[in-house]
């Protein structure tokens, strides 16, 4: 988008992929929601490097319609850190023990091909419906 | 050729003619002030308005600048024209009472009572003066400054013109510079005194010659109505 | 496009910048990068959020959160508490007076929850100095339908269908202008953006420019293209410069991009425009008198016909319109006239900016459908009177339009309804007052404006307004008599006929619509010498209330030119002659001890 070239009208729905995050982020309309926990304990745990980890992998892969978000402590300090998967109209699926490796392996096959990781996942289902 | 309605009478007019032309052209009787023959037209003074259109839409608009057009309704003298025409007089004297012109229009219109406070600024700024120095003199040293209440007519930064050659072409056209006669109560802000007065020139001459035309010229108008005043 | 989890969107619409939003902008990067989030975090400038009485204003997306009234000191805590920890700050949120609950979310606030943006789809949500994003919320793809799959009369009758109507204040057909101008003869045609507005308390077109100003370019590409123009001019008043800016760096954005100049979009379409800046008059807000402002010469209106359509600037057919209207264009274009044609009532279609300001909660700026009531807006939308006072008037149309009392609170909002009841829907501005404002004193600030802004042109305008001011005035000071009133209604009429421009012709206006509603109140001036609600000095005088007053010394240590005597403890006495009536002594009593009485009598010596 830096070179500035005249556009043609097919140009104009390429510019509006390459920005589908803006989008997706103002308008709040992404196909998931990734919710990190940082509370105290969740960022004494390592919370902002499973954060990082994961923002490295949206950026590798050039994902645009993912919202990625924070929230305090959820509750099971024991298990820190945990991170909320929901995609729309289906019910949230917590994980809990993360580290970096493992946030690649879930982005990789829940984000990305639907698929649940069983051995991450703590529980399906709560209180809060996205 | 565009035919339209005046008071009533189908007429006809060239097209580009204005419907003040058209009147006068049918012997309409319109008065005018900041229209001048052979100066452009400005539509300041607002003396020339005339009714146009029907009922509810209708509206006042000054004809020295409108153009014909085909099946326009023109009336030169409805209740909201003579309305605005006395108002706009009263307006004018309450601001050039020593023009002869003004006073002359305020005792042919029927004004007879100024209710707003004087200010003898004796510019009535019709833009005459600027029209007659741009237009024909091609002098273009004078024109407006400033807007609203603070406008007047002077040269660039009021200073001394390079391009003014003394022509006297704006005190000529200036309706102002035409001073009043100084009959009876000279120095009023109103005086309709040719409207008490019992014209007597007719004792002498075969036609009237008082302010329809000439106020004052003929020196014959000494006699005073008896009685009150209109 | 590089991905952040969460952007910071910070209002910077005038109004918020003057509350230092780019201070908190800059505050914000600060502390994001001591954080070491910049890589996560986004932060952007965008125009105007419209909830003015607020600012400084931020949005945090993804979660829609609404923060109002930020200082520098609340930033750090912000940033740790909901970015870092997710846990959005309550303190910082909006709760509704005479509540106690902070409502989190932009969409669940009253005041944006009944707005319905088309023109201010984007404010609040893009940065307006970056095409890209105009362009990522469908931005030229109006442009693109209307270059590649209509014709000029195509587009002519698809604005037609839908009702436009002009947003500058008459409300003229927007079709029916543009069809006019694209069956004129003569070469080339020009289109011009009238953006002088000149209103008091109108901010509309200002937040538009701000906000979005591609939507205006869009839609005067579109009408260029609907005209056959090949040249266009943003007329732009000089006393908004961060319009002025933002539309010169968007003119330069889209030149960049192809979409102005030669082959727009590669159709073979060429159209270019230039900003030109107003002079500080607001008679130049009309048609003939912005044309010879253009044209460089003085502002001053001229009788039409011959219409603009047909010999505009430099004599050359030349559509001029309003800056809502363009940004209105291509949204119909894009989503048609039948759906612009089903918001609205049957004569006013669609929706209209309204800048709510005066005697109201929420000051700002709110977009809605045609039809909805004052009462909606006043209270709804703006949450009602502050202070618990009672509402009194409310001005439409600025100081071309009228003040409407509490009787017509349930009016619906279109163009006929309001010319019906003596106002006028103007440019948007809509003006509350209390029980405080004296309407006989709001007459005459509005002709004290118009006095000034008149161009002196047409006698009735030039001298109207500067009587009618005279004898406005003579009332408030309490010197008028009923055949000032008389006078006064007589002037008003005549003005409103004879003049030649809208200006003078809507001058009358504030006159006759308080005449018409507020009779009473000009009447207690002239005939009881009272103003009743306690505004016009002349009329009012200070007297302490010897029962309530406990010699506290308040009002004695606030008063300014030292008129009030009295001992602790004892009750005190307002020398009169020595009182200014600046209210101070009023101001500073805690026991309500003090009262604006009116004045016995007027000595007149």
């Amino acid at each position: 988008m830096a070179e500035k070239k005249k556009l043609r009208i097919q140009d104009l729905a390429k510019i509006r992929e390459k920005t589908k995050a803006l989008t997706t982020i103002r308008e709040s309309e992404g196909r998931a929601k990734i919710t990190v926990h940082m509370g105290t304990c969740g960022i004494a745990a390592g919370a902002r490097e499973v954060m990082e980890a994961l923002l490295a992998e949206i950026r590798k892969n050039k994902v645009q319609d993912v919202i990625v978000a924070t929230s305090g402590c959820a509750g099971l300090c024991n298990r820190e850190p945990m991170a909320t998967v929901e995609f729309k109209g289906q019910p949230p699926v917590k994980y809990a023990d993360l580290t970096p490796q493992k946030i690649k392996k879930i982005f990789a096959e829940h984000v990305l091909c639907g698929r649940l990781v069983p051995e991450y996942a703590l529980a399906v289902g709560s209180e809060t419906v996205y | 050729m565009i035919t339209f309605r005046m008071n009533g009478l189908e007429v006809s007019a060239e097209e580009g003619w204005t419907v003040l032309e058209a009147a006068r052209f049918y012997g309409l009787e319109i008065p005018t002030l900041c229209y001048y023959e052979g100066l452009s037209p400005y539509g300041g003074c607002r003396l020339c308005v005339v009714e146009i259109g029907h009922g509810p839409k209708s509206k006042l608009v000054s004809s020295c600048t409108y153009p014909v057009e085909p099946g326009l309704v023109v009336r030169t003298d409805t209740k909201r024209v003579i309305a605005a025409r006395k108002m706009m007089i009263e307006l004018m004297v309450s601001v050039a009472p020593s023009s002869k012109v003004l006073q002359d229009l305020a005792s042919q219109f029927g004004v007879t009572k100024v209710r707003f406070e004087p200010r003898r600024e004796e510019c009535i700024l019709c833009g005459r003066c600027v029209r007659m120095c741009a237009e024909q003199m091609d002098g273009k040293a004078i024109g407006f400054q400033q807007r609203g209440y603070k406008k007047k007519i002077s040269t660039p930064f009021d200073l001394k013109s390079a391009e003014c050659r003394l022509c006297g072409g704006c005190i000529y056209v200036c309706p102002v510079c035409q001073l009043r006669c100084q009959g009876p109560k000279a120095e009023t802000v109103l005086c309709n005194g040719c409207l008490a007065m019992d014209p007597t020139c007719l004792d002498h001459y075969e036609d009237l010659q008082c302010w329809m035309y000439d106020a004052g010229r003929c020196g014959t108008c000494v006699r005073e109505k008896t009685g009150s005043r209109p | 496009m590089k991905h952040y989890r969460a952007h910071l969107l910070v209002c910077a619409g005038t109004g918020c910048v003057s509350c230092g939003a780019f201070k908190i902008k800059e505050a914000l990067e600060r502390e994001i990068r001591k954080r070491k989030l910049q890589d996560e975090i986004l932060v952007i400038a965008t125009g105007c959020n419209g909830f003015c009485e607020r600012g400084p204003i931020l949005m945090v997306h993804p979660d829609g959160v609404f923060y109002q009234q930020l200082t520098l000191e609340d930033i750090p805590f912000l940033v740790e508490e909901h970015l870092i920890k997710g846990r959005p700050v309550k303190k910082l949120m909006y709760i509704p007076p005479a509540e106690k609950d902070p409502i989190p979310r932009m969409k669940d606030i009253e005041f944006f929850k009944h707005q319905r943006l088309v023109v201010l789809r984007n404010r609040g949500r893009i940065d307006p100095e970056k095409i890209e994003e105009y362009i990522a919320f469908d931005g030229y793809e109006a442009l693109a339908k209307a270059l590649a799959k209509m014709k000029p009369e195509d587009i002519v009758a698809e604005i037609t269908a839908s009702g436009l109507r002009g947003r500058g204040g008459a409300g003229f057909p927007t079709g029916k202008k543009w069809a006019a101008g694209h069956a004129a003869k003569g070469s080339p045609k020009y289109i011009i953006c009238n953006g002088d507005e000149g209103d008091p308390g109108a901010f509309m077109d200002r937040s538009v420019l701000e906000a979005d100003p591609h939507a205006v370019l869009e839609g005067m590409i579109i009408g260029a293209r609907a005209i056959g123009a090949e040249k266009g001019f943003v007329y732009i008043r000089h006393e908004y410069p961060l319009a002025l800016k933002r539309m010169a760096i968007a003119i330069d954005q889209a030149r960049d991009y192809g979409l102005l100049g030669e082959d727009i979009l590669g159709t073979g379409f060429a159209f270019d425009l230039e900003i030109v800046t107003g002079a500080g008059a607001f008679v130049s807000g009309e048609e003939t008198a912005l044309i010879a402002s253009v044209e460089g010469r003085i502002a001053m209106p001229r009788q039409r016909p011959p219409f603009p359509a047909q010999k505009g600037l430099w004599g050359k057919p030349t559509v001029i319109n309003n800056v809502e209207t363009w940004a209105t264009v291509p949204n119909i274009i894009l989503r048609g006239a039948k759906w612009f044609s089903g918001l609205g009532t049957k004569t006013s279609k669609g929706t209209k900016i309204f800048s709510l300001v005066g005697k109201i909660n929420n000051t700002g700026l709110v977009e809605v459908p045609m039809g909805i009531t004052l009462r909606d807006i006043v209270y709804g939308i703006g949450g009602g009177i502050p202070d618990g006072r009672e509402f009194k008037a409310v001005q439409i149309g600025g100081p071309s339009g009228g003040c409407l009392p509490a009787k017509l609170l349930d009016l619906p909002i279109d163009y006929e309804s309001l010319t019906e009841v003596g106002a006028m829907m103007g440019s948007g501005g809509m003006i509350v007052m209390d029980d405080k404002t004296c309407m006989v004193d709001i007459a005459k600030y509005f002709l004290n404006f118009l006095r000034d802004e008149s161009c002196g042109k047409c006698v009735s305008c030039r001298e109207g307004t500067q009587r009618m001011w005279e004898i406005v005035k003579k009332i408030t000071e309490g010197t008028g008599t009923e055949a000032d009133l008389a006078l006064l209604e007589e002037v008003a009429r005549t003005c409103k006929d004879a003049s030649l421009c809208g200006l003078g012709q809507t001058a009358a206006n504030p006159v006759l619509t308080t005449l018409q509603y507020f009779r009473h109140e000009y009447e207690a001036h002239v005939l009881d010498k009272r103003c009743p609600a306690g505004v016009c000095k002349a009329l009012i005088r200070y007297v302490v209330v010897a029962e309530k007053c406990t010699g506290c010394q308040s009002c004695k240590n606030a008063c300014p030119t030292q008129a009030i005597k009295g001992t602790l403890k004892d009750v005190h006495l307002i020398d009169q002659t020595k009182c200014i009536k600046c209210g101070a002594c009023q101001e500073a009593c805690r026991f309500e001890a003090i009262e604006a009485r009116r004045e016995e009598a007027i000595a007149i010596v």
